[in-house]
């Protein structure tokens, strides 16, 4: 078969190769899920990291996070979990997501935060439910897009997500 | 749950212009749970939960929450804000089934 003037096999390949480009690039995927149903589903601790993150490194934030939970929940369903970056809130250079990622429970991603400038301080707590025994993570994404995070376990006597 | 919505903020009884102070919120709210059946399966449903919290301070939005259904019943959240001037501080909650729970706090200094 002889191909028509029009679609010739390098017209083909280019056009090919622009929608790899594209689909690499992230043109052609939906965008972030912004609702948390899609924040929220049902897969392991590395899906999420993966379909969140991307392939982007996450450095280990250890001088720079600090992670307050109990060494010992007694009761899942209630864990007091805080936050506190050192980092200034100036436009420029500010604290943009803080995430809370529960490696072991079913919906793993627990909390995206959206901070602005104008928060003064990056910070945040509140109660998250946790199904065992396992690391608690705290991702931190800085507004040129760097990625840090520390972990702590979080010993937990008496599971809280049920289902 | 007569309660249902009810939304609580604790701010300092004490601000000073241009404090960083922490303001604590709590919303009275089921956060349903995924329920499965005998065989482990989920059961489709709409399950009511907060999805989101919005933060607004002098009209303007100074940190959003999009949560999950890993966070607690009752949820409690809280966040840091730099007092800069005098106004009122929104707390609206955003449910999975169109509810809308808000609460407000004057900013004020003494």
């Amino acid at each position: 078969m002889r191909s028509s003037p029009t679609v010739t096999r390098r017209r083909m390949l280019e056009t090919l190769g622009a929608i790899g480009v594209a689909a690499a690039s992230g043109v052609l995927t939906a965008p972030r899920p912004a609702r948390a149903q899609q924040l929220g589903l049902h897969e392991s601790v590395d899906g999420a990291l993966k379909r969140v993150f991307g392939s982007r490194p996450i450095r280990d934030g250890a001088g720079l996070i600090k992670l307050d939970t109990p060494l010992i929940a007694e009761n899942g369903a209630v864990v007091p979990v805080s936050v506190r970056v050192d980092s200034p809130m100036t436009p420029t250079s500010y604290v943009k997501h803080i995430y809370i990622v529960a490696d072991k429970n079913r919906i793993p991603v627990v909390t995206r935060v959206t901070l602005t400038p104008a928060a003064g301080q990056a910070f945040m707590g509140e109660n998250v439910r946790l199904g065992e025994t396992g690391d608690v993570r705290a991702i931190v994404e800085q507004s040129d897009g760097t990625l840090w995070q520390v972990a702590r376990e979080v010993k937990v006597t008496v599971g809280g997500c049920g289902g | 749950m007569s309660d249902l919505g009810k939304v609580r903020i604790r701010i300092p009884s004490r601000i000073v212009p241009g404090d960083v102070v922490q303001v604590r919120t709590l919303v009275i709210h089921p956060m349903e749970r995924i329920e499965r059946d005998a065989q482990g399966k989920i059961i489709p449903k709409t399950y009511n939960y907060i999805h989101r919290v919005v933060v607004t301070y002098l009209g303007k939005t100074i940190v959003t929450f999009d949560t999950t259904q890993s966070v607690s019943e009752n949820p409690f959240f809280s966040f840091a804000l730099r007092a800069a001037d005098p106004g009122p501080l929104k707390v609206e909650f955003l449910d999975t089934t169109g509810g809308r729970y808000e609460g407000t706090v004057q900013i004020k200094f003494s």
